[in-house]
This record gives structure tokens, C-alpha cells and sequence, in this order.
């Protein structure tokens, strides 16, 4: 639903630098006040204003999402610049940023609403299956690289926030319904009222059912999926010094996956279809206190259950936080201090291709941050420092400081400088597990071959095997940027450099007695026995973490305000992702690459209840073993009335069917190709 | 101040900031937008913005100096609360700085004017439209019946926005 009384002046690349009212205020259009903070602090970890924001900043707003006719979080992070959002089929995706994008291994720390949605078993995001209701998001803030790790460990490569509206703002009734060439339906209601003159609530719902691609590799597509969603927010204004909510979710997925995973005797992988079941509830609760003007403070306790089943895997997935923050100024100082402890309960059923080496079901993490932000020129130089120390059972104590600078030397430009460092906890999957993978031939281990067929192409047993011994991955990040911004045009430039330590890769560690017993037998003629001893012989691929890497780039956006009624972006990113490795280490995630990304957005209001919405990306990259593509996605909103409004979504247009994603050694996920698409959807809003 | 919040002391009404006020002043600006005031509005030359806090005037006149309301220049001023004063008002913002006053003024005599307050029973005792926070941002209830008793109203585009009570 688009209402006419929105300025679009207000959602380009950052909020408006040119202020009304000598820097009070960014814009005046009432959606704009409403969504504006009135602390200068702020305990719910939004940014002020983008353009005072000393890191690679960009925010998503509401308005956008619903223009853009995005039907999942995944594809509405695909209109932020800079970002690396990849499909592996119509449910799975790759998404990160300054890096190279895995399904696993993520260095990126989603939250919604401050709940952290990271999981330790994989180090992954399960973005197939989060359900955040589109509509009823406020804004998603997504930072680049280290500047948002003061809000969680995991944070090297970046922070997506995605924030939802207070059910103040949801009053009324929502509903939609969208079918078309990849969704069979897709369906969502919500309905959102007073409680008395203190609080407000919405209950929300959603059925999905989406068709599987139209072709796949090895095998015949199989991601479909069917979806079932329901969820509720309670808030409550005490008064104007207290208020809270809770909210929860619950979401069902049955969707198809093509995998490979080895299962049987030959060692090597065998291509398989299959359907995962997965369940995930968020429920999560937040007081907030604005002690006065100038100080507030908040208390979140939040819960996350995910579980996942399918014939070779069984996990479930718990998380307890308690997140606990103080923000204040005074006079020229502001500090903002926090103290988190997370508890994680993890149950992973041995399967043929994922073993433990002990059980690690439970972990705790604690720890907290101080960050102090001094204006040595009030209005134009500001000084920030900062630290989060956190304690956790892997690799102990990991501390990640930083030394922030922002300078505005005129209302309408900034710069801002940032040294950073951040720590990576291994995931499990490094630390304690065994992954069985493709097997090694015989003839690729040995000097020479055998001459006998069937031992020169057998396939010895080859295991991933995390250990202990992995130590976190730690990345020192150097950025600056500027911004420029008036009532018609914004530039947002920010340039980068991170080196890592201790990068996790993979090492042999050649045995020469491992295959003696094999030689012996062979020797003496005795091959039956000889192949024995090759089916009791096992290769591993040692998880080391002694590698460096180096990532360099930057991004450049410059957005256009033609008119009230036209926005255009156009950004550029370059990021170049080079490993520096020891002898024997291979990597284990990502590769040495480089990657451009070219990106076109334009939002136009033509005619009094019609806009046009278009998003053009040309993907450049050698990390994903794909030719680069370039993918228009154009929806056509017309409201009807003031209540209805009917979009045409196109989605992935010009780029033919295409692969996104091919780095299989990565995931056991087998990719599709990802397909044109088409959608129309009615929604009503009132 | 942590334990504060733990044992729920109860904390005494916060001092607004500059910028709580700014953003209270650009809710007036598009209160006069969408707002409605009877044919006596077009005696005026100037759209005026009145309240007894000084503050809260100068950081109005910070944002809305330059801006025009329904063709005409806002103007803002620091006024006394009585009768004749408040007569020269278009809307009058009502601080919890000033809020003693409040019940004193009897507004029923002032038609087309706007009053517009931010403490608890701003309404009940006869206002028309009162802030409040939600989450650190501001919020407002509306009396769409107060409204009609000084010959005002206001667009559905602003009462679907707030909290709707007395109606």
C-alpha cells in the first residue's frame, strides 16, 4: 500500500543531510516524524541518521520494500548496494557483504529487533525459513563491514537489523494475496488494535506454497516449498518514562532441497533429493526506560528454537538471550554500555555425513561493550571509542575494540574514519565435527598408479574434521568515508581494508604410514586384502586456522531525487578477497576472487497512485563458479483506492535462467537455476 | 541505574530534549496541514503558533520559521494564558513546563484554536490533541469530539495515525 503523503525525498540513499531547523530535524512529512528517535541516544541499536553515521550504512525503509513487491526478507536485501545476495534455489540463499557469500559460514549478524538469529552449529542463517511479515517492518539497517560489531560477535563481514514496527502502527487490517509463475499462493493477514488507552497489539498469519525451479543440476528440481506462519506483538506505554513488547513468531517449512552427501560404501557423493522439515519460534521481550532527556536504558530477554529435520539429518537449535543496555549523555560525552549472556542448547543426531567428535550440546556466551562518543568540536568533530569483551566456551575471551572519527565540516558533508577489530568464533562444524565428503581416488593420492583399474579409481574414505585446536579468526578493518547530501542529491562513498589472522582453512597432513598395510598387501598379490585396507583407511582434511586474509574495495552510491515523485540510486562495490596460506592449506570458505557489483534502482510515481520500481544489478565475480549475470526486477503498483492496491512483480528479468551460486565443495546443497519470474499480487490496507 | 529498572522505582516526568521538542513542533506543522478551522481562520494573515514556553517557541521557530501553512506564514510567540492572548492563537501548544495553567484556561471560549498538549489527562480535561511516547518516538491521541465542540477537525489521514479517544 503506497499513500500518497509520503515524500520520497526522505528515503534515498541516507536521510536528508540538509536539516530543517539548523541540524533539528531531517525531514517534516508526519511518516518521517514518526519514525524518528526523540533520545539522541538510542537503546533499540538504530542509527540517528544514516548521514551521521561513521560506518558503510544503508537503510531499507518500509516504503521501499512495499514498492519493490519483495515476498521474503532475502529478497528485499537484494535492493541494498553493496551486498552479496546470491540464490542456490527458489528457498536458499548466500548473502553477506565485503566477502565472498556461503548458505554456511556466515560472517554476517542478522537481528530482528536486537534478537540474534545466529546459530552456532553452522555458522548460518537459515533465510529459507525466517519469516519476518514485510509489511509491518519499520526499517532494515544494513551495515558494511566491521562498523556494527559493538552489537554481536559474528559481525566481521557486517550487521542486517531489521526492526519492526511498534503494533501501535499496525492498527487495522492487512491482508494480501499473490500468485504466479514461482508461487502458487502466497497469502498474509494481519490485524492490529487498541488495548485500552495503554497498549496495542497485532496477530499476524501466513500461508505459502511456491513451485519448484524449472531446471536443475544432476537431478530434477525439487524446491518447492510450503510455508505456514503465525505470529503476534503485544506493546504497552506505561507512560512516557516505560514501555515494552512481546513478540513472537512460529514458523512450519516443508520444502524440497537437492543435496549430495556420501551414504555408501564407494566414498563418493551421491546426488539426492529430499524433503526438510524445519520449525523455528522466536519469542522475545524488551522494557524500555527513558530515565530522562538524556539517558535511557532496556532489558531484552529473547528465545529462539529452530529445528530441522530430514532423512540423513535431525538438529534442534535453542537460544537464551539477556541483553541488557544504558545509554547517556553528559554534557559533551555519551556512553552506551551493555551486558549480554546468551545460552545455547545444541542436538545434532549423528547421521552418515555429520559426526561429532564430543558432544558440545551446550555453550554460553557473556560478556558486554562500552562504547564513549566525545564531540571535540560540538557539531563537527566527534571522537568515538569502544570495546565488547565477550567470554565463550570455544575460544575464551574475545575483544573487539574500535576508534571511530566523524567531521562535518559544513552541514552537508561528512567524513568519517574507523580502525576496528573483530573476533570470528568458530563454528561447530570447524571446532567438533567430522564431515564426510567426496572421497579421494587412489590414483590422485599415490605417486603412480597401479595399473589395476578398480584400485587406482577407488575412492578413499575423506573427512572434514574440525578440531579443537581452531582458534577465532581475527580481522582488523581500516575505513574511511564521506557522504555528501542536499535536498536533491546524496553521495555515500566508503572504501576498505581487513586483514585477517587466523583464518580458518583446510590442511593434509600426509600420513606416509597410512597406507602401508595397503602397500604390503599389494606387494605380495594379495589384492582382495589390499582393498581391505583401503576401505579401512580414512584421509582427513584437517580445519587449521593459520591462514591470512586480505579484503580490499570500497562502495560508491550517488542518489538522485529528480523530483518529489522520482528517486533514482546508481552504486558501484568492488571487492577484492585474497588469501595468503600456509603450505599444505587449501581454503575452506570463499576463494581468492574479485567482485563488482553494479546496481541501478529507480522509484518513480508517474501518475497520482501509480509507481514504477526497478532494480538492475550486474553481478561481476569469479567466487561462485558462475558466469556473471545481470537481473532486472520492475513491479508496477497501482492503488486502486486508498485501501487497495495491485502490484506486478517481475522478478530476475533480462537474466535468463542462470546460476547464482555453484561453490557445491561449500554446502551440500546441489544449486538450481534461478528463474524468470512474474507475480501479481492484490493487497488491502485499512 | 540499572537496578532501577529491575526493582521498577517510579521515575518522575522527563524533561523534554531539544529534539523531542522539534519533532512535537513538526507535528504542529502537519497538524495545520491536515487540519480544518472554520471560515473566522481567514481573518488572519499569518498562521500562528502560540504556547507560555519559551523554549518550546524557539525551537518551533528553529523548524517552522520559513515554512507557510494553508498560504500563509507561520508565525510563533511566546504568550501569557489569558483569554485575549490565546484569542490571537491558531494552535496552542500546552508544555508540561506550562501545564499548571492548563486547567485554568477555559477553552470552550476559544473557538479555532488548536490546543495541543503532552501531559496524561490533557484530553480528559478538555484538550484536543495530546503527545505521548511509544519506544522513545512520538505518538499522539485525538479528540475528533473536542475538535468539533472549537469548530475544528482534522483529515482521516492524521486520526489514522493516532490514538482516536472522546470521539
Amino acid at each position: 500500500m503506497f499513500k500518497t503523503v509520503v515524500a520520497l525525498s526522505s528515503l534515498a540513499l541516507c536521510y536528508h543531510g540538509n536539516v530543517v531547523g539548523a541540524d533539528l530535524l531531517p525531514a517534516l512529512d508526519i511518516e518521517s516524524l514518526m519514525s524518528m528517535d526523540v533520545q539522541a541516544t538510542s537503546a533499540m541499536k538504530r542509527a540517528e541518521t544514516a548521514f551521521n553515521t561513521p560506518a558503510s550504512i544503508y537503510v531499507l525503509t518500509n516504503e521501499r520494500i512495499a514498492h519493490s513487491g519483495a515476498q521474503s526478507v532475502p529478497e528485499a536485501l537484494k535492493m541494498v548496494p553493496g551486498l552479496v545476495v546470491r540464490q542456490l534455489d527458489n528457498n536458499q540463499w548466500a548473502i553477506t557483504s565485503r566477502g565472498v557469500a556461503s548458505r554456511f559460514s556466515s560472517k554476517m549478524l542478522v537481528l530482528i529487533d536486537g534478537q540474534n538469529l545466529y546459530t552456532p552449529k553452522f555458522s548460518a542463517v537459515y533465510w529459507e525459513t525466517l519469516n519476518v511479515p514485510l509489511y509491518d517492518i519499520e526499517r532494515i539497517e544494513v551495515i558494511r563491514g566491521q562498523g556494527g560489531l559493538l552489537w554481536g560477535s559474528n559481525a566481521t563481514n557486517g550487521v542486517i537489523n531489521i526492526i519492526t514496527k511498534n503494533s501501535f502502527d499496525t492498527r487495522g487490517i492487512y491482508a494480501d494475496m499473490a500468485t504466479g509463475s514461482l508461487t502458487n499462493y502466497q497469502t498474509n493477514f494481519r490485524y492490529g488494535g487498541d488495548i485500552g488507552s495503554k497498549a496495542s497489539y497485532r496477530v499476524y498469519g501466513q500461508l505459502r506454497d511456491g513451485e519448484p525451479s524449472s531446471t536443475a543440476l544432476d537431478l530434477p528440481p525439487v524446491d518447492n516449498i510450503e510455508q505456514t506462519s503465525f505470529g503476534a506483538r503485544f506493546d504497552v506505554n506505561i507512560n512516557d518514562s516505560w514501555s515494552g513488547f512481546i513478540q513472537t513468531d512460529h514458523t512450519r517449512s516443508d520444502y524440497g532441497q537437492n543435496y549430495r552427501g556420501v551414504i555408501d560404501e564407494t566414498n563418493l557423493n551421491t546426488p539426492l533429493s529430499g524433503q526438510f522439515n524445519r520449525k523455528d519460534i522466536r519469542v522475545m521481550g524488551r522494557i524500555e526506560n527513558r530515565i530522562s532527556s538524556q539517558a535511557n536504558q532496556m532489558l531484552q530477554l529473547s528465545w529462539l528454537e529452530q529445528t530441522g529435520s530430514h532423512i540423513y539429518l535431525e538438529e534442534e537449535f535453542t537460544s537464551i538471550d539477556a541483553d541488557y543496555q544504558l545509554n547517556f549523555l553528559y554534557q559533551d560525552l555519551r556512553f552506551d554500555l551493555g551486558l549480554i549472556y546468551r545460552a545455547i542448547d545444541v542436538n545434532f543426531n549423528d547421521s552418515p555425513f555429520i559426526f561429532s567428535d564430543t558432544r558440545l550440546n551446550t555453550l554460553h556466551q557473556y560478556g558486554g561493550f562500552v562504547q564513549a562518543q566525545y564531540s571535540i568540536i560540538p557539531e563537527q568533530l566527534k571522537l568515538i571509542a569502544g570495546i565488547r569483551s565477550e567470554h565463550n566456551e570455544l575460544t575464551e575471551w574475545e575483544h573487539q575494540p574500535l576508534v571511530r572519527m566523524l567531521w562535518h565540516p559544513s552541514p552537508r558533508h561528512t567524513y568519517w574514519a574507523s580502525v576496528s577489530r573483530s573476533s570470528r568464533i568458530p563454528a561447530l562444524i570447524e571446532y567438533n565435527d567430522n564431515y564426510v565428503i567426496n572421497g579421494t581416488k587412489v590414483k590422485s593420492i599415490l605417486p603412480t598408479e597401479t595399473g589395476i583399474e578398480f584400485i587406482d579409481n577407488y575412492a578413499v574414505r575423506t573427512i572434514l574434521n574440525g578440531n579443537n585446536q581452531v582458534d577465532s579468526e581475527k580481522s582488523t578493518s581500516y575505513e574511511l568515508g564521506y557522504r555528501y547530501s542536499d535536498h536533491k542529491w546524496q553521495l555515500d562513498l566508503s572504501l576498505y581494508r581487513t586483514q585477517s589472522t587466523d583464518a580458518t582453512v583446510l590442511t593434509i597432513e600426509p600420513d606416509v604410514h597410512l597406507f602401508d598395510s595397503f602397500f604390503n598387501h599389494l606387494n605380495q598379490g594379495q589384492l582382495a586384502n589390499a582393498l581391505d585396507a583401503l576401505r579401512s583407511t580414512s584421509i582427513s582434511l584437517d580445519m587449521v586456522s593459520n591462514a591470512e586474509l586480505n579484503t580490499y574495495g570500497g562502495d560508491i552510491g550517488v542518489s538522485w531525487q529528480v523530483s518529489d515523485n522520482f528517486n533514482t540510486e546508481l552504486g558501484y562495490s568492488y571487492n577484492h578477497f585474497e588469501y595468503d596460506l600456509q603450505a599444505n592449506t587449501f581454503p575452506a570458505i570463499g576463494r581468492n576472487s574479485t567482485s563488482k557489483q553494479t546496481f541501478f534502482k529507480a522509484d518513480w510515481r508517474y501518475v497520482a497512485g501509480q509507481n514504477l520500481f526497478a532494480v538492475l544489478r550486474h553481478e561481476q565475480s569469479n567466487a561462485y563458479n558462475t558466469d556473471n549475470y545481470t537481473a532486472l526486477d520492475v513491479t508496477w503498483n497501482w492503488a486502486i483506492s486508498d485501501y487497495i492496491t495491485f502490484s506486478l512483480i517481475g522478478k530476475n528479468l533480462i537474466a535468463n535462467t542462470h546460476l547464482e551460486f555453484e561453490n557445491t565443495n561449500e554446502t551440500y546443497t546441489i544449486p538450481n537455476y534461478i528463474d524468470e519470474s512474474i507475480t501479481g499480487k492484490l493487497a488491502v490496507d485499512f | 541505574m540499572a537496578i532501577t529498572l529491575m526493582c521498577g522505582a517510579a521515575i518522575p516526568s522527563v524533561q523534554a530534549s531539544d529534539k523531542e521538542y522539534a519533532i512535537k513542533a513538526g507535528f504542529l506543522y502537519n497538524f495545520a496541514l491536515y487540519g480544518r478551522w472554520s471560515s473566522s481562520f481567514t481573518e488572519r494573515d499569518n498562521f500562528v503558533i502560540c504556547s507560555q514556553d519559551h523554549n518550546f517557541i524557539a525551537i518551533a521557530n528553529r523548524v517552522l520559521g520559513d515554512r507557510n501553512v494553508k498560504h500563509k506564514p507561520i508565525t510563533t510567540q511566546t504568550i501569557s494564558h489569558s483569554a485575549a492572548s490565546i484569542q490571537q492563537c491558531d494552535m496552542f501548544f500546552v508544555s508540561a513546563n506550562t501545564q499548571e495553567n492548563w486547567p485554568t484556561i477555559n477553552h470552550q471560549q476559544h473557538q479555532n484554536t488548536m490546543f495541543i498538549g503532552e501531559t496524561e489527562h490533557f484530553i480528559k480535561q478538555g484538550g484536543h490533541i495530546r503527545f505521548f511516547l511509544a519506544s522513545g518516538k512520538i505518538r499522539f491521541e485525538i479528540s475528533p469530539k473536542h475538535l468539533k465542540q472549537s469548530g475544528l477537525s482534522m483529515s482521516s489521514k492524521v486520526l489514522r495515525l493516532g490514538r482516536v479517544v472522546e470521539r
